[in-house]
């Protein structure tokens, strides 16, 4: 599984949501690509973010499993990552 | 029999004497201009109460056209130490009301009630100055002080605040909560953002702390001259009530806004500002923070902080300009006014003064919860709305005066 999260520097709602993904990457095992809008502007236009940020995007071998944007809370997220893949543990 | 009889006699005779006493009869002098908008309005207005003070005798005179009575009215100007001609002006008894706009009805009003009461002190001043016989003297008891007795009288004692006068106290709650849902209004706080991640980059503490206070200073500067040219239009034209039903109309504009912002951007985060427009600020931003010279640095600073704060204020959905007819409409005096106002900014600018006293002191950009925003849009919707409604249907009722 890999999730490619779209954020930009002026965005608060991508700010508190670092946080959020900085704790579930403690948790779990996620490959995940980090995308600036304003700095990695090519590679962000790949992927159609939207208007509202930021943009998680579920992959799973390459197929586009699911798409979160906005703020939303921890519990939330890890909810809709495992109703369409298996999340990997990290080992403590 | 007889001598009940005319006891029952005497009684009816006396008994409505007894009852209506204090209905003195007085006169009402009203200076007009026949074509002005505020006079006819009064006219509507005098007519309700004609019927209903049945002592009161109301004098009309025309001064635009009619030099007699332009005299008059100059005579009278003088003899209360009044400038400026202006029309229309009300003279009962001692008491002169001139122009008519909210409360003024009311205080004409207070005005007939006191004179028609007996036990105050009557005297015909226009009258006595067509005579020449009459001099304004301040009295211990008159009309303007029992006014301004009923002004002190609108204020409570309030632990360690002391007495807090109710008036002050609805639109310092006005400017601080109106302040606060403007403030949570995105469209200014992704710049702030910007501009603090480049001088995050910069390790300059002190240049760091100038730059973005010039921004937010020039940010609260431009917001308020802005409030202020507004005041200053909207105390003129408050009176002319199709205006008034303009910004009425705005305020209801801006509320379902707002409100329709809370209900469809169920998702919260941020909305992506356009490409062009944020590509060029960014630019800017960069470009300005990187100069060597500090002074060029500055100037950039407070420019573009002036550019946004323009453009920006359109995002704002009329909430600055709700609050300032709140301030025209209560007639408070200009010192007042920019306190008001410097409230206003100082909750409108708080959020991202967090922001940015936290990101001096940490070094790291902290976001405030965009959940907010949505709160902002919903209180926002809900208060222009209110503001909106009042402002056709009940004016008075944002007039704070309590009487």
């Amino acid at each position: 599984m890999k999730v490619v999260k779209i954020n930009a520097i002026w965005c608060s709602g991508c700010l508190i949501m670092n946080k959020v993904w900085n704790n579930i990457l403690k948790k779990y095992d996620i490959e995940t690509i980090e995308l600036d809008i304003d700095m990695d502007e090519e590679e962000v236009e790949k992927y159609n973010p939207g208007k509202i940020l930021p943009v998680f995007i579920v992959f799973n071998d390459d197929k586009e499993l699911l798409r979160i944007t906005g703020e939303i809370k921890e519990e939330e997220m890890i909810k809709k990552l495992k109703g369409v893949c298996e999340l990997h543990e990290k080992d403590i | 029999m007889k001598r009940i009889f005319s006891f029952i006699i005497i009684f009816l005779f006396i008994f409505p004497l007894t009852v209506f006493a204090e209905d003195r009869n007085i006169k009402l002098y009203l200076y007009y201009g026949d074509g002005c908008p505020h006079c006819e309005e009064e006219m509507k207005f005098l007519k309700t109460i004609e019927k209903k003070y049945s002592n009161l005798e109301i004098i009309k005179k025309e001064v635009w056209y009619n030099d007699a009575n332009s005299s008059e009215l100059q005579k009278v100007n003088e003899a209360f130490s009044i400038n400026r001609i202006g029309v229309p002006t009300n003279v009962i008894g001692e008491t002169i009301i001139r122009g008519y706009g909210n409360g003024t009805g009311s205080k004409i009003e207070r005005a007939i009630k006191y004179y028609s009461n007996s036990e105050n002190e009557y005297i015909d001043a226009v009258d006595g100055i067509i005579n020449d016989n009459y001099k304004y003297e301040e009295k211990e008891n008159s009309f303007e002080k029992k006014e301004e007795e009923s002004d002190e009288n609108v204020s409570i004692d309030v632990p360690i605040a002391g007495n807090v006068n109710l008036k002050n106290v609805s639109l310092t709650t006005a400017a601080v909560v109106i302040g606060l849902i403007d403030g949570f209004n995105p469209c200014a706080m992704w710049v702030l953002l910007f501009l603090i991640s480049v001088l995050i980059g910069m390790k300059n503490k002190k240049r760091m702390w100038a730059l973005g206070i010039a921004f937010l200073v020039t940010s609260a500067l431009v917001y308020m001259c802005i409030m202020l040219a507004w005041i200053s239009i909207a105390v003129k034209i408050t009176t002319v009530i199709w205006i008034r039903n303009i910004i009425a109309v705005v305020a209801l504009i801006g509320g379902v806004i707002n409100l329709r912002s809370f209900f469809t951007h169920q998702d919260s985060g941020c909305e992506v500002v356009d490409d062009k427009k944020r590509k060029t600020i960014f630019k800017k931003i960069k470009k300005f923070t990187s100069e060597k010279s500090f002074i060029i640095a500055l100037v950039g600073v407070i420019g573009l902080a002036i550019s946004v704060n323009m453009v920006e204020l359109a995002c704002s959905a009329g909430l600055p300009l709700v609050f300032t007819e709140l301030l025209a409409i209560n007639n408070v005096n200009t010192f007042m006014k920019i306190m008001y106002t410097v409230l206003y900014i100082i909750f409108f600018l708080i959020d991202d003064l967090i922001v940015f006293i936290i990101a001096m002191f940490t070094m790291k950009i902290t976001g405030i919860s965009t959940k907010y925003n949505k709160y902002s849009h919903l209180l926002g919707g809900v208060v222009m709305l209110i503001i909106g409604i009042l402002l056709i249907l009940k004016p008075e009722w944002l007039m704070f005066n309590f009487k």
